[in-house]
C-alpha cells in the first residue's frame, strides 16, 4: 500500500485541550484544503487552478426527497420537545438563557392524571384509618376519616385538572391529616423518580445515540439491479422490513411487491449489511440483543446467532474481510468479537473512557485493514487494537485533544471505517471521526495526526455517514454524512495513490425531507402540522448507490425516519463549471401525485393517542352508585365522535337532526373559521365553566331535563356528559372507518374490575410509557391484600407482570395488549364499571379537540 | 459560540427540583443546545435586532456556500460584514476570522472572483484584525503560490516575517517559524529552479559561475528558514526533504543526518512514517552499511507494516548473514499480507512463495510454523477461500499460481484453494503446476 510522500505541513501538540496557546493550523476554510503544495518545482504550480474540479455538484431533481413506501399503519408521534421538559418561566435579565427541567408542572400534572399510582400505596398503608362505610366516627382525636363522605363531598366526581374544585371541610380535614405523609413521600420518592427521568428524556433530546451508524441497509437481491432495502418499521420499530426494489439510472426506483417482515423482540436500532467473498450478512441491533442473518443468492435470511447484550449494546459492526466476523460493543466497556470459529470472544473491556473520565457508556468498535485489528472508540477518542496481542494494549489513532486542535467540550460521535470499498480510489486504512462539530479522517498509519479536518456545522448530531464509490474512475468519491435532524451533507473526497487524502470541491448540502413539504397539497393545519411533524421526525437510517449511466451518473439516496417512513431522492453529478444548465429542481406533476397519494394514505392513519387520560378509582361501585341514565340521540352521539377525533362537525354527518331547530350557535360557515373559534373557545375560562357545567350536570338528579334544553351548542356539549353508550353499536356510518383509538370500544369481560381498569388505561398509552408506568408501580411500596382495595391489581400487576430485570421488552407490552384487544367487542359492560372507566369522558374529547390546535399547548407526562 | 454548558454545571439550590439546573456532568457542549433552549425561555433575555439579523446573515451565507450559491453569498457577506460593530466584545472579536474564513471561500469559489479582488480583501482583513495577521498571510501565501504567483507570496511572506504584535507568545513564535519556513520552501523552490538551469550548463560558461555564486548565497538564509521550525514537533515532510536536499547539496551530510535522525527519532514529534523513509532513503544515497539500513527499516517495519518499502526490507534481510535477520525476514512478508489492501499484491506473493521454498529447503519449518500458528484461524478464510480461489484464477493467473502454492505449503495439498487451482488445466502452466505439485508434497509444513 502507498503511503502519502508527503504529508501536509501540521503542528502536533500533545496534551488536553486548552493548556497550549498554540494556533490552529488547520484553518478550516474548505478551500484551504483543495491546496497542495507542489512537489518540487513551481512551474507546474499554473495545472493546479484547472486540477481542481470546482463545478463538483451533484444537483438533485426534485427539490425534496418523495416517500418511496406507502406510510405504515401504526400511528407515529414524535417524542417529547423542549418546551415539554423546560421550565418556561426563568428569572429576567440573565444574559444566558438556562436550561431548567419543569419538574413542578410535570409533577403537578403527574399527580392529576396519575393519582392512584401517586397515592393509591399510601393509601393502602393509611387503610386503617379510613372508614369506608358504617355511621359517623365520634372520636375525637379524628384520626378515622368517612370515606364515604368525602367521596360524596367531591359529588361522584374527582375534580380532575380542575383548579377551582370545590373543597368541603371534610376534604380539608382529610388534607391536613394526609399532608404530612402524603406530601413528603410522594415528592420524594416519585420526585426523585421523575427529575431522573426528565434528565435523562432531555438528555436523549439533545443526543439520542441509540441509532448511531444507522437502521437502513443494503442487501443484494435476485439480480444486480433488484435489491433489498432492510429497515425497521412499525410503531416500536421492532419489525424489520426487506423490500425488494429495482434500480435504473433513467427513473425512480421501482418497489416490487410487498415486502417480507421478520418480527423482533425489540427496537432495532442498527442494522448493518455487508457481502464479503459473495456471502451476505446481515446483523441487527436492539437495544439488548444482537442478531446475525445469513442472506442467500435469493436474497432469503436465515437466522444464525442471536447474542444477548446484558448491559445493552451499543454498536455492531461487521468484518469486511472475513465472512461472518461481527464485533459488538456493550455499555459496561466490553467489545466482543463473534466469528463462526471461536463464537464470542471479549478482546476489550475497560469501564473506564479511554483518554480522560466522560460519564458516557457509549462504545463503538470497527475494523481496520488488518483483519486482527480493531479499532474501539468511545466519547473521548479512538484506540486501535490487536486481538491477538496482550490485552489492554493499543495505540490511539485519534484523541480529543490538542493533537487534533478539538475544541472544548468536542466528544466523538461516531467513528467509522471506511476501506470496504475499492482501494483504487482511496487508501483502505482511512476512518471517518465525527464530533458534534468537525469530521476528521485518520489514516491508522499516522495514528492522532488528522488527514483532514472539516466543520461540518450540523445543526444536529452527525450519527450516520456513508462512502460511496467513485461515480466514475478517477472522480472523487462522496462522502455523505447525516445528522440526526435530517440535514444531509455530501462531501467529495479524493486521494488516490500516494497523495493525501482531501477534499475535492467545496461540500454542499443536500435537501432534507422537510423540504418536501412544498410537493404536498394544502392542508388544513391540523392536518398540515401532522404532516410536518412527520417530515420533521429524526433521520435514522442512510442508505445510497451510485448508478453508472451514460450521460451522467445517478446517486440514489434513501433515507429512514423515525416515523419508519423511506425517503427517496435522485441526483445527478455535474462536473461542469458555469451557469447551471438547467433551472433549479422543481416538483413534476409525476411527484407531487405521489406525495398525495401517500398523504392520503397518511391522513387515513389513525392519530396517536395524544393524550392518555387519566384512570379513575371505581370508588362508585364501591359505595353502590346508581347505574346512569342513557340518553340516546345522534346528535350528541356525532358531536362526541367528532370531537373525539378532532374534526368538525357537518351537519350531513348527523343526517336528518331529531329537533327541528338548528343549534343557534356559531353557524356552519367555512371549515377554518369555525375551528379558529372553537379553539379560541376552548382555550379561554370556557373549558373551566364546561367541567363545572359538567359536573353540575352530571348528577342524577337533573339529567331527565337536559334532552329538552338542546337550544345552545355548548348545552349540546354538556348533554355528552350523561351519555355513556360506548359500545359503538349507534355509530353514524361515517365514523365507522375512523375509529380512533379514544372512541374504540372496550374490551368488556367479566375480570375483576380492577383489573379490568388497569389493563384498560394500559391500552391507551404508547407502549413504551407503560413501560415506564410499570417500573414506577414496581418501585411503589406495596404490601398486603385486600379483597376491595384499588391497589391490590396494583401490586399484583407489578409482582407478576414486571419481570425481575429491568430488561424487558416491548414485546411482552404488546402481547398483552393484543391478547386484550383480541377479545370480541360488542359486549356491553356492567354499568358500574363503565362508569369509573368513562368518568371522565368530556375531558378526554375536550383534548381531542384541542388536538386540533397547531401547536401541542401542554407539556404531556414525561413518561 | 456561547459557552452554555458552564451555565448548566453551576449547581443552584438544591432543595427545590424545580430550580436545579440540567445536570450535565459529561461537559460535553452541544451546538444545538441554546437553539432549543431559546425555543423555549421567552422571558430571557431577547437577542437585539442587530444581533437577530447578523446571525440569520450568517446562515443563510452558510447555506448558500453548501449549494454553491457564490453570487448569494456574495450579496449576503455585504450585510453580514455589520458584525464588525457588534456591541458584544466576544462576537465582535471573532468577527474578523468569521469574515475572513466566508469571505476567502467565496472568492475562492466565485466564478467572476481574480486574484486582485482576493489580494485586497486578504490585505484589508489582516489590518482589521491584528490577531489574525499571521495566519491570513500564511493563507494568502497559499493561495498566491497556488496561482502560481511566487514573487507575490514572497512579499507577502517577508511582510509577515517582520510583523509583530504586543508581546510575543508561544502561538505567534510558532506561526512566525511557519512563515519562515514558506519563506524558506519558496527558496527552495527558486534554488531549484537554478539548479536545473545550471546542470543545463557548461561548467566552464562565464554564466556558470555566477548562477552557482547565487546558489550558495541563498543556501545559508535557507538553512535558518527552516531549522526554527523542524525543531518544533509537527509533520513537516515538504520543508523536511527540501531542506535535505540542500544541505546534501552544499555536502553538509552530517547536518541532513542530524535533521533527518531528529526528525525520524525525537519523542515529541508524532511518528511519521515518512520520517523514517526519508531516512532510509538518504543512508541509501549516502551508501550506508546494511545494518544501518535494516535499523532503520525495522522501526518502519514496527510503525506501518503494509508499506511499500517493505519488500525492499525483506530483501535486505534475506540477503543478512545473521539468521534473526532471515527469520525476519519471512516475518515481514506475513505482515505484509495481512492487510486488506495487500491481498492482491503479486509481488509480495510471489517473493513469499520463493522464500517459503527456500527456508523449507534449509530446513527451518519452525519458523514458517510460529507464523503460521497466529494465522491459521483466519488466513484461509481471508486469503485461501474457494471464492479466492475462483476469483483469483479469472483475473490474475500469476497471482492465484503463488497463492496455491502458498496454500498447498501451509494448509497441505487437501486445501480447497490449492485443489481448486491445481485441477485447472492449462497448456501453459502445466509444466509449472506439476512441479508445484511436487514441491508442496515434498516440503509442506502439514504432514500427511
Amino acid at each position: 500500500m502507498d503511503f502519502p510522500s508527503s504529508l501536509r505541513p501540521t503542528l502536533f501538540m500533545t496534551g488536553p485541550l486548552g493548556l497550549s496557546d498554540v494556533p490552529d493550523t488547520s484553518f478550516m476554510c474548505s478551500w484551504r484544503d483543495a491546496l497542495t503544495l507542489p512537489e518540487s518545482l513551481p512551474q507546474n504550480s499554473e495545472n493546479g487552478a484547472p486540477h481542481l474540479a470546482k463545478g463538483l455538484l451533484w444537483e438533485p431533481d426534485t427539490p425534496g426527497p418523495l416517500p418511496l413506501l406507502p406510510p405504515g399503519p401504526d400511528p407515529w408521534e414524535p417524542g417529547l420537545t423542549a418546551q415539554d421538559l423546560l421550565f418556561r418561566g426563568g428569572p429576567k435579565f440573565r444574559r444566558q438563557p438556562q436550561a431548567v427541567l419543569d419538574v413542578t408542572e410535570q409533577f403537578s400534572r403527574f399527580l392529576w392524571d396519575h393519582g392512584d399510582i401517586a397515592f393509591s400505596s399510601l393509601g393502602k398503608l393509611m387503610l386503617e384509618n379510613f372508614n369506608l362505610e358504617g355511621p359517623r366516627s365520634y372520636s375525637k382525636k379524628k384520626t378515622v376519616v368517612s370515606v364515604k363522605r368525602i367521596l360524596e363531598d367531591l359529588g361522584g366526581h374527582q375534580p380532575w385538572g380542575c383548579p377551582w374544585a370545590y373543597f368541603s371541610h371534610r376534604q380539608r380535614r382529610f388534607s391536613i391529616l394526609g399532608d404530612p405523609i402524603l406530601g413528603k413521600s410522594v415528592s420524594s420518592l416519585l420526585g426523585e423518580l421523575l427529575y431522573e427521568e426528565l434528565a435523562t428524556r432531555w438528555e436523549q433530546l439533545l443526543l439520542d445515540d441509540a441509532f448511531t451508524g444507522g437502521a437502513l441497509a443494503w442487501l443484494p437481491g435476485r439480480t444486480p439491479r433488484v435489491r433489498q432495502l432492510v429497515y425497521p418499521a412499525g410503531g416500536a420499530l421492532d419489525k424489520l422490513y426487506f423490500q425488494e426494489v429495482c434500480l435504473t439510472p433513467g427513473s425512480d426506483p421501482r418497489i416490487l411487491g410487498k415486502p417480507g417482515h421478520i418480527q423482533l423482540r425489540g427496537p432495532v436500532r442498527q442494522v448493518v449489511a455487508c457481502t464479503v467473498q459473495g456471502e451476505s450478512l446481515l446483523a441487527v441491533r436492539s437495544d439488548y440483543h444482537c442478531a446475525l442473518w445469513k442472506v442467500s443468492s435469493q436474497g432469503r435470511p436465515a437466522p444464525l446467532q442471536v447474542l444477548k447484550v446484558e448491559k445493552g449494546a451499543t454498536g455492531i459492526n461487521l468484518s469486511p474481510h472475513l465472512p461472518g466476523e461481527l464485533v459488538v460493543c456493550s455499555r459496561s466497556g466490553a467489545i466482543c468479537l463473534w466469528t463462526p470459529h471461536d463464537g464470542l470472544r471479549q478482546i476489550y473491556k475497560d469501564p473506564e473512557t479511554l483518554v480522560f473520565r466522560d460519564p458516557s457508556p457509549w462504545r463503538w468498535a470497527d475494523f481496520t485493514a488488518h483483519p486482527r485489528v480493531l479499532t474501539v472508540g468511545d466519547r473521548t477518542g479512538v484506540k486501535i487494537i490487536d486481538t491477538q496481542g496482550p490485552p489492554g494494549c493499543g495505540l490511539l489513532l485519534f484523541r480529543v485533544g490538542a493533537e487534533a486542535s478539538c475544541q472544548k467540550g468536542e466528544r466523538v460521535l461516531l467513528t467509522q471505517y471506511l476501506g470496504e470499498c475499492d482501494p483504487d480510489s482511496l487508501q483502505p486504512t482511512l476512518h471517518l471521526i465525527c464530533t458534534q462539530f468537525s469530521l476528521y479522517l485518520m489514516d491508522e498509519r499516522l495514528p492522532l495526526v488528522p488527514m483532514l479536518k472539516w466543520d461540518h456545522n450540523l445543526p444536529s448530531a452527525p450519527l450516520l455517514a456513508r462512502l460511496l464509490p467513485p461515480p466514475r474512475p478517477g472522480c472523487a468519491r462522496p462522502l455523505l454524512l447525516g445528522g440526526q435532524g435530517g440535514q444531509l451533507q455530501l462531501l467529495h473526497i479524493t486521494g488516490e495513490g500516494a497523495s493525501t487524502p482531501r477534499l475535492a470541491g467545496p461540500p454542499q448540502s443536500l435537501p432534507s425531507r422537510s423540504d418536501s413539504l412544498s410537493a404536498f397539497p394544502l392542508l388544513e393545519p391540523r392536518s398540515h402540522w401532522q404532516l410536518q411533524e412527520r417530515l420533521q421526525a429524526p433521520t435514522i437510517g442512510l442508505a445510497a448507490t451510485i448508478l453508472p449511466s451514460s450521460s451522467s451518473p445517478v446517486l440514489s439516496l434513501f433515507q429512514l425516519s423515525a416515523a419508519g417512513d423511506v425517503f427517496h431522492q435522485r441526483l445527478h453529478l455535474r462536473e461542469d463549471l458555469g451557469p447551471p444548465s438547467a433551472p433549479m429542481a422543481s416538483w413534476s406533476p409525476q411527484a407531487t401525485a405521489c406525495c398525495h397519494r401517500w398523504l392520503t394514505a397518511l391522513l387515513k392513519v389513525p392519530p396517536a393517542p395524544s393524550v392518555w387520560a387519566a384512570p379513575t378509582f371505581s370508588h362508585r361501585h364501591l359505595l353502590g352508585f346508581k347505574e346512569q341514565q342513557k340518553v340516546e340521540g345522534k346528535v350528541p352521539e356525532g358531536l362526541r365522535e367528532a370531537m373525539a377525533q378532532g374534526r368538525l362537525l357537518h351537519q350531513r354527518d348527523l343526517g336528518s337532526l331529531p329537533t327541528t331547530e338548528p343549534p343557534p350557535g356559531p353557524t356552519l360557515g367555512p371549515k377554518d373559521e369555525l375551528s379558529e373559534r372553537l379553539e379560541a373557545a376552548w382555550e379561554g375560562p370556557v373549558t373551566a365553566w364546561w367541567e363545572q357545567q359538567r359536573d353540575r350536570t352530571s348528577r342524577p338528579g337533573r339529567q331527565l331535563k337536559r334532552p329538552k334544553r338542546r337550544t345552545q351548542l355548548s348545552n349540546t356539549f354538556s348533554s355528552l356528559s350523561s351519555h355513556l353508550d360506548l359500545s359503538g353499536a349507534t355509530r353514524t356510518p361515517h365514523s365507522q372507518d375512523w375509529t380512533s383509538p379514544v372512541s374504540r370500544p372496550r374490551s368488556p369481560v367479566a375480570l375483576p374490575s380492577q383489573e379490568l381498569t388497569q389493563d384498560l388505561w394500559a391500552q391507551g398509552i404508547p407502549s413504551e410509557r407503560q413501560q415506564t408506568l410499570r417500573d414506577y408501580m414496581a418501585k411503589l411500596p406495596l404490601q398486603g391484600n385486600t379483597p376491595e382495595g384499588s391497589s391490590t391489581s396494583l401490586s399484583q400487576i407489578s409482582s407478576t407482570q414486571a419481570p425481575p430485570s429491568t430488561q424487558r421488552t416491548l414485546w411482552d407490552c404488546a402481547a398483552e395488549l393484543s391478547s386484550h384487544r383480541d377479545t370480541p367487542g360488542g359486549a356491553t359492560l356492567p354499568s358500574s364499571q363503565t362508569s369509573s372507566i368513562w368518568a371522565t369522558p368530556s375531558r378526554q374529547q375536550v383534548r381531542g379537540l384541542s388536538g386540533s390546535q397547531p401547536h401541542r399547548k401542554k407539556p404531556r407526562m414525561g413518561f | 459560540m456561547s459557552d452554555f454548558s458552564e451555565d448548566l454545571l453551576r449547581p443552584t439550590k438544591e432543595d427545590d427540583p424545580a430550580e436545579r439546573s440540567v445536570r450535565s456532568c459529561s461537559g460535553m457542549r452541544l451546538p444545538w443546545l441554546q437553539k432549543h433552549v431559546e425555543s423555549v425561555l421567552t422571558r430571557g433575555k431577547k437577542e437585539k435586532d442587530f444581533a437577530q439579523t447578523t446571525s440569520a446573515c450568517l446562515s443563510f451565507i452558510q447555506e448558500a456556500l453548501l449549494k454553491h450559491q457564490w453570487q448569494r453569498a456574495a450579496e449576503y457577506m455585504h450585510s453580514y460584514l455589520q458584525t464588525l460593530e457588534d456591541s458584544d466584545s466576544q462576537k465582535r472579536q471573532a468577527a474578523p476570522e468569521m469574515i475572513w474564513k466566508l469571505g476567502s471561500e467565496i472568492l475562492y469559489y466565485h466564478p467572476k472572483s481574480s486574484v486582485e479582488t482576493f489580494n485586497v480583501f486578504a490585505d484589508r482583513m489582516k489590518n482589521i484584525g491584528v490577531m489574525n495577521y499571521l495566519t491570513i498571510s500564511l493563507q494568502h501565501t497559499l493561495y498566491l503560490l497556488h496561482h502560481g504567483l511566487l514573487d507575490d507570496a514572497n512579499r507577502n511572506l517577508s511582510q509577515a516575517e517582520t510583523w509583530r504584535y504586543g508581546e510575543k507568545s508561544s502561538s505567534q513564535e510558532a506561526l512566525i517559524n511557519l512563515v519562515q519556513a514558506y519563506k524558506g520552501l519558496l527558496q527552495y523552490y527558486t534554488w531549484s529552479k537554478k539548479k536545473k538551469e545550471l546542470s543545463e550548463l557548461d561548467e566552464d560558461d562565464y554564466a556558470y559561475s555566477t548562477a552557482s555564486q547565487n546558489m550558495f548565497s541563498h543556501s545559508w538564509k535557507t538553512s535558518i528558514n527552516f531549522s526554527a521550525l523542524i525543531q518544533t514537533p509537527g509533520v513537516w515532510d515538504p520543508f523536511v526533504k527540501s531542506y535535505v536536499e540542500m544541505l546534501e547539496f552544499y555536502g553538509d551530510q552530517d547536518g541532513a543526518r542530524e535533521v533527518l535522525s531528529n526528525y525520524a527519532y525525537d519523542e515529541k514529534f508524532p511518528s511519521n512514517p515518512n520520517a523514517h523513509v526519508y531516512l532510509y532513503n538518504f543512508l541509501k544515497r549516502e551508501k550506508a552499511p546494511r545494518e544501518k539500513l535494516i535499523s532503520v527499516l525495522k522501526i518502519l517495519y514496527q510503525i506501518v507494516p503494509s508499506h511499500k518499502l517493505m519488500l525492499e526490507f525483506h530483501r535486505l534481510l534475506r540477503k543478512s548473514d545473521q539468521e534473526e535477520h532471515r527469520r525476519l525476514g519471512l516475518e515481514v512478508l506475513f505482515g505484509v499480507l495481512d492487510f486488506a489492501g495487500c491481498t492482491k499484491n503479486l509481488p509480495a506473493w510471489h517473493c513469499l512463495a520463493k522464500y517459503l521454498r527456500q527456508i523449507l529447503m534449509r530446513s527451518h519449518p519452525a519458523w514458517v510454523q510460529e507464523e503460521w500458528d497466529s494465522r491459521k484461524s483466519w488466513w484461509p478464510g481471508f486469503h485461501f477461500s474457494s471464492f479466492w480461489a475462483k476469483s483469483d484464477w479469472k483475473e490474475d493467473r500469476a497471482l492465484a499460481y503463488e497463492k496455491a502454492f502458498v496454500a498447498g505449503i501451509l494448509l497441505g495439498k487437501g486445501c480447497r484453494y490449492f485443489r481448486y487451482i491445481s485441477k485447472q488445466d492449462h497448456q501453459v502452466l502445466r509444466k509449472k503446476f506439476k512441479r508445484m505439485k511436487k514441491l508442496v508434497k515434498k516440503h509442506s509444513i502439514v504432514n500427511p
